[in-house]
């Protein structure tokens, strides 16, 4: 794969910090192998296609990383579960969370509370291991939007 | 700081301190490309909290996008991007 092709924004993260460049190496491995299994896999003959594809690549980014990861964090145990329990992956419904009471005011600080939606299984946190796993969750996710960035450079240039 | 009144109204977080949740708030402003540069000028922790909010929710959003061009590209299965790909899964 290209690094030649991160952009500014991926320099920040991987070149100074090992264990999170081999975190990433971990999270493209898994990545490629399961759109590589998607893509040999034969697609559903009817229906819509594209749609199929797009929901496999998805879970498969979320999946890679959650399993990169492991179980030793608490973001990753919550994607992992949701993943064993084929529920629809990340944002299921957010107007549904917010609307649930259980949630509202949780933290006694509106951006915590914000925050434990968009952060995977960040409901059952309290606010020192939100803010932990938060910084933890951006810096996988950002690997993951490099991981495929590069690898559509790569099929486009 | 609202962390404070949260300290002293939720048991549950009544072990952290106000220092400690500071401290993880300005790890966390650093991890944000909107103020990662102005570091020099502290931000409030609501407002770092809302842009962490704001930047994740932006990340999904680059996901859903990412993922939506790369199954593009594999359905068509003709062209030399598709071909570039394959060769790249064959790897």
């Amino acid at each position: 794969m290209k690094k030649s092709s991160s952009s500014s924004k991926s320099k920040r993260w991987s070149p100074d910090e090992n264990p999170k460049y081999s975190l990433k190496k971990k999270m493209a491995s898994r990545f490629l192998r399961s759109m590589k299994k998607m893509d040999c896999s034969s697609s559903p003959s009817t229906g819509e296609k594209g749609s199929w594809r797009y929901h496999a690549i998805r879970a498969a980014a979320y999946a890679s990383m959650a399993s990169a990861v492991g179980p030793r964090k608490a973001w990753s145990r919550a994607l992992l579960k949701k993943i064993r329990n084929h529920k629809v992956m990340m944002r299921k419904s957010s107007s549904e969370r917010r609307n649930n009471p259980r949630n509202i005011r949780r933290f006694g600080h509106e951006g915590l509370n914000d925050l434990s939606q968009v952060v995977p299984g960040g409901k059952a946190m309290d606010s020192c291991s939100l803010l932990t796993e938060t910084a933890h969750y951006i810096k996988c996710l950002a690997a993951q939007v490099q991981i495929m960035k590069q690898i559509l450079h790569y099929s486009t240039c | 700081m609202s962390s404070r009144r949260s300290r002293s109204r939720h048991s549950g977080s009544s072990r952290i301190t106000d220092d400690q949740i500071n401290e993880l708030v300005s790890k966390l402003q650093q991890l944000l490309p909107e103020l990662h540069n102005r570091r020099s000028d502290k931000k409030s922790a609501a407002k770092v909290l809302q842009e962490t909010c704001n930047y994740i929710r932006s990340l999904h959003r680059e996901v859903d996008d990412l993922s939506e061009r790369l199954s593009e590209l594999l359905e068509n299965t003709d062209t030399t991007q598709a071909a570039l790909i394959r060769n790249l899964l064959m790897q």
